[in-house]
């Protein structure tokens, strides 16, 4: 049995002077699953390291109030001890695995806390075989796919048998179908074995309808503590963007219910559509720009293969106009960084041929396309190693050659980095830390941005900013390309999908045609109101149309 | 990369005490033997045991490698080593060494060493595409806990940190820095940043691995060894073979049968001390040997 009792938990990192988790009072029964959101640097990573001891054990720093597991603080626990009762899972299984083969992975906690080998062997099997990874005991880690590392992280935590699992995050790093699976699996211990869960995660869209109770944190408080539907009424009255999109437009209505699931708020639905005046409207639509003149981006039947002959990309055309926002989706290996790679010139084509700025990318290099041609890699540290976001900034601007006229002050501004100007980029938060990237980039003015996964393990909050500055951009002229598995990201600010498959373009078109009807690349808004009212890609259409189906269906009755 | 990779041959179903200890032997042995006929049965073993393992096409290369090296060998060791007493033939008068003569035995004793050289990197080529690193750690694991530790760690991260350069440098390149061309201190300069961001994100990581070996555990208290590797009948063959061939080899090198005079003149050849290398011969190729019979006979492979 672990029951966690917190009181008065207050903690403060080594060194700051703001607490990071302040007079926490809660209790999180056996066998509940419970959720934690929260905006990065709220303090639920703090929070769940101070459940499992990291806090104050590995970090450090000032610590006060209580966390009692099953009568025993956690504070006064044997580290043996307490390995057995809680287990964690880090956010990027690259910086969790140990060990180099799946089996002695699995084994090292257990060797850690000195069992036999018996006992060791017999765990391993029962936990490999339900987690699928029996086939793959031997295999080397590092040629695992980001999905089945996050896999072998899991059980290698699931093989000391703790009766409280933690998970930050798991699923950041992961793409939506692996994600999908780690969530499956972490759904079924709870039910099938009563493990309590915590699980901290920022697509909530994934993850909220498979919490008992969901905990919402802020700046190192617990702001909300409910179940799940009434989180999202809390949420809608204190704008609150954590918070899935279907939920986020019942309550934001104002409907006696709250859909967790598309399922759910499809039969919340069904009585307003019986009425045959309101079945199949056509959502509104934002109508398509016209372009005239020549294309910024201009593929022409290109071709790629990698020097160890595996041939990448096949055929693909395609035309990108100044002031486009298009995203490319597709499965992994679908060659869709490839595909970006081989626009800015890191790679050149094959056959076939890519024209950006009417330059021929494979008569000009990387360095010199970079002035026209921004590029943000899916991790934001690689750009991060001076010492402020000014010089790193103005490096960018040096080694191009280009004259500071006041656009590093436009850039911060823009991206609200002036009051961390002098701050060192790697002392930032994620969000932070990924604007500093965007704004090395972008004070090159460059004509078109291409941008690889970034809202990879970022919170809604600042996504919604990422979306408002890359529609900002737009407005301006930038062309933006992304390459996204966030379907729910496409839909609210793209402008224009590219689908690929296999190293091809199997369909393109606006997001409105290619959103909605699909069975898996769809937003939740388009699977709620497939068959009902079609084009429904946006939010804002979703409460347009909502409004209108509950309206009419009203006067229907009434009439 | 991890450049090992399982095949079903029973080299591969060996217990790793065994496959280091067939190692060991070899290298020993190839290190207290000078006589050719000797040095050549090792290689001849090894190379059948490399063969049956599956590796023939990669051994080929260590192969041409090695070759390059012995002929390296034998012409510096003619030039340079002016005993023997069969000249060959005279070379031209060059500074300080006087006119050059190559003699046979010179010849004889540098392709000897060359055949050690051979062996020597035959060796290295099994213990690279048959032996599991991992398995290899696993046995010292026990004597030098930490230390093993951080060789799989570093086994671990090396991989890591080569996509890690590899992405930086291209991020480097798309904000216009120049690697490629300039001065080769401008280039060098241009480099700086990559290593500094890679040794940030590595220190950022080992924080990050640290905490997660803090989780489960890692330092808590007296640690136990996980083991799956089984003892087959196998092994015990293998092992004794290779007691045989330890046993005869000492007795060898004592009887200075597998010893060899090169200098001044090359020693007589007596075939009746190369009775020992027919021994080792057998013993060493025991493991080929009981691979081709697993192959073929499935009685012996059920029960050995």
């Amino acid at each position: 049995m672990a029951v966690i009792k917190i009181k008065n938990l207050t903690y403060y990192y080594p060194d700051i002077q703001k607490p990071a988790l302040d007079n926490i009072n809660m209790e999180i029964l056996d066998g509940q699953f419970v959720l934690l959101a929260g905006s990065s640097g709220c303090g639920k990573s703090s929070l769940v390291r101070a459940i499992c001891g990291l806090i104050p054990g590995f970090y450090g720093g000032t610590y006060g109030g209580s966390i009692i597991i099953d009568h025993d603080e956690v504070k006064h626990m044997e580290r043996c001890e307490l390995v057995k009762n809680v287990g964690m899972v880090f956010q990027d299984p690259e910086s969790q695995l140990v060990m180099t083969c799946v089996e002695e992975e699995l084994a090292f906690g257990l060797e850690n806390m000195g069992l036999p080998n018996n006992l060791m062997k017999r765990r391993i099997m029962e936990v490999s075989s339900a987690l699928g990874l029996s086939g793959c005991l031997h295999n080397y880690i590092p040629e695992l796919s980001g999905g089945q590392k996050q896999k072998v992280a899991l059980a290698s935590v699931l093989v000391m048998q703790p009766e409280v699992l933690i998970l930050d995050e798991p699923t950041s790093q992961l793409d939506p179908v692996a994600g999908e699976e780690i969530l499956t699996l972490v759904k079924r211990l709870n039910e099938e074995n009563g493990i309590t869960v915590i699980l901290v995660e920022q697509r909530l869209e994934r993850c909220f309808h498979l919490a008992d109770r969901v905990l919402v944190m802020e700046k190192g408080c617990i702001a909300c503590d409910d179940i799940p539907q009434e989180t999202a009424r809390w949420a809608v009255r204190n704008e609150s963007s954590f918070i899935p999109p279907l939920a986020k437009l019942f309550a934001g209505v104002n409907a006696s219910s709250i859909p967790l699931t598309v399922k759910q708020g499809k039969q919340i639905l069904i009585p307003y559509t019986h009425f045959p005046e309101i079945k199949r409207k056509k959502a509104p639509g934002k109508k398509q720009r016209k372009i005239q003149g020549k294309s910024l981006v201009d593929v022409h039947n290109l071709w790629f293969s990698y020097s160890n002959g595996k041939e990448v990309l096949k055929n693909i055309n395609l035309k990108i106009n100044p002031g486009d926002f298009t995203v490319i989706m597709g499965e992994n290996a679908a060659g869709k960084s490839t595909f970006l790679k081989n626009i800015n010139g890191l790679l050149k084509p094959g056959r076939g041929q890519v024209r950006v700025s009417g330059w021929d990318t494979k008569k000009v290099s990387v360095e010199e396309l970079a002035p026209v041609c921004g590029y943000l890699s899916q991790d934001p540290n690689d750009y991060l190693f001076l010492d402020s976001v000014e010089q790193e900034l103005s490096y960018t601007l040096d080694n191009l050659g280009l004259p500071d006229d006041g656009i590093i002050d436009d850039v911060m501004n823009k991206l609200q980095l002036t009051p961390y100007a002098e701050s060192n980029p790697r002392d930032l938060s994620a969000g932070e830390r990924q604007r500093v990237a965007l704004a090395s980039i972008l004070v090159a003015k460059p004509e078109l941005l291409l941008l690889d996964e970034p809202t990879r393990g970022l919170d809604y909050q600042l996504k919604e900013e990422l979306g408002n500055i890359m529609k900002q951009l737009q407005a301006e002229g930038t062309a933006v390309i992304i390459i996204t598995h966030d379907v729910e990201f496409a839909a609210e600010y793209a402008e224009n999908i590219v689908l690929m498959a296999e190293g091809s373009i199997i369909a393109q078109g606006s997001k409105h045609e290619m959103l909605t009807g699909s069975t898996f690349y769809s937003p939740q808004l388009s699977k709620l109101f497939n068959n009902i009212i079609d084009g429904v890609v946006t939010l804002e259409q979703g409460k347009e149309a909502l409004v209108k189906l509950m309206d009419s269906g009203e006067n229907a009755v009434s009439g | 990369m991890l450049v090992y990779r399982e095949k079903d041959n029973l080299i591969y179903k060996l217990h790793p005490v065994t496959v280091m200890s067939y190692i060991a032997v070899v290298l020993l042995l190839s290190l207290i033997f000078s006589h050719p006929v000797y040095l050549l049965v090792l290689f001849f073993a090894v190379g059948a045991v490399i063969i049956a393992s599956g590796n023939a096409d990669k051994w080929k290369y260590y192969l041409l490698m090695a070759s390059g090296i012995v002929v390296m060998i034998i012409l510096v060791n003619s030039v340079f080593v002016q005993n023997g007493s069969t000249v060959l033939f005279y070379g031209p008068a060059i500074p300080v060494m006087g006119k050059i003569k190559v003699t046979l035995e010179a010849v004889c004793f540098s392709a000897a060493m060359g055949i050690r050289l051979v062996v020597i990197i035959s060796v290295f080529c099994l213990y690279t595409y048959a032996v599991h690193p991992d398995k290899v750690l696993k046995l010292f694991s026990r004597f030098g806990k930490k230390a093993v530790l951080v060789v799989t760690l570093a086994t671990r991260l090396f991989p890591l940190m080569v996509q890690d350069v590899r992405r930086v440098t291209e991020v480097q390149r798309c904000r216009g820095v120049k690697l490629d061309t300039g001065s080769l201190r401008q280039r060098l300069k241009n480099r700086l940043p990559v290593v500094k961001v890679v040794l940030l994100s590595s220190l950022e990581r080992s924080m990050q691995i640290a905490e997660s070996m803090h989780a489960r555990g890692y330092g808590s208290g007296p640690r136990s060894f996980y083991s799956r590797d089984l003892w087959r009948p196998r092994d015990f063959f293998v092992l004794g073979a290779l007691v045989v061939s330890v046993m005869t080899g000492l007795a060898a090198v004592f009887h200075d049968w597998a010893v060899f005079t090169y200098y001044p003149r090359l020693e007589n050849m007596n075939f009746k001390e190369l009775n020992a290398a027919l021994i080792e011969m057998l013993a060493l190729s025991l493991p080929a040997f009981l691979n081709w019979g697993w192959k073929r006979w499935q009685l012996l492979k059920l029960k050995i």
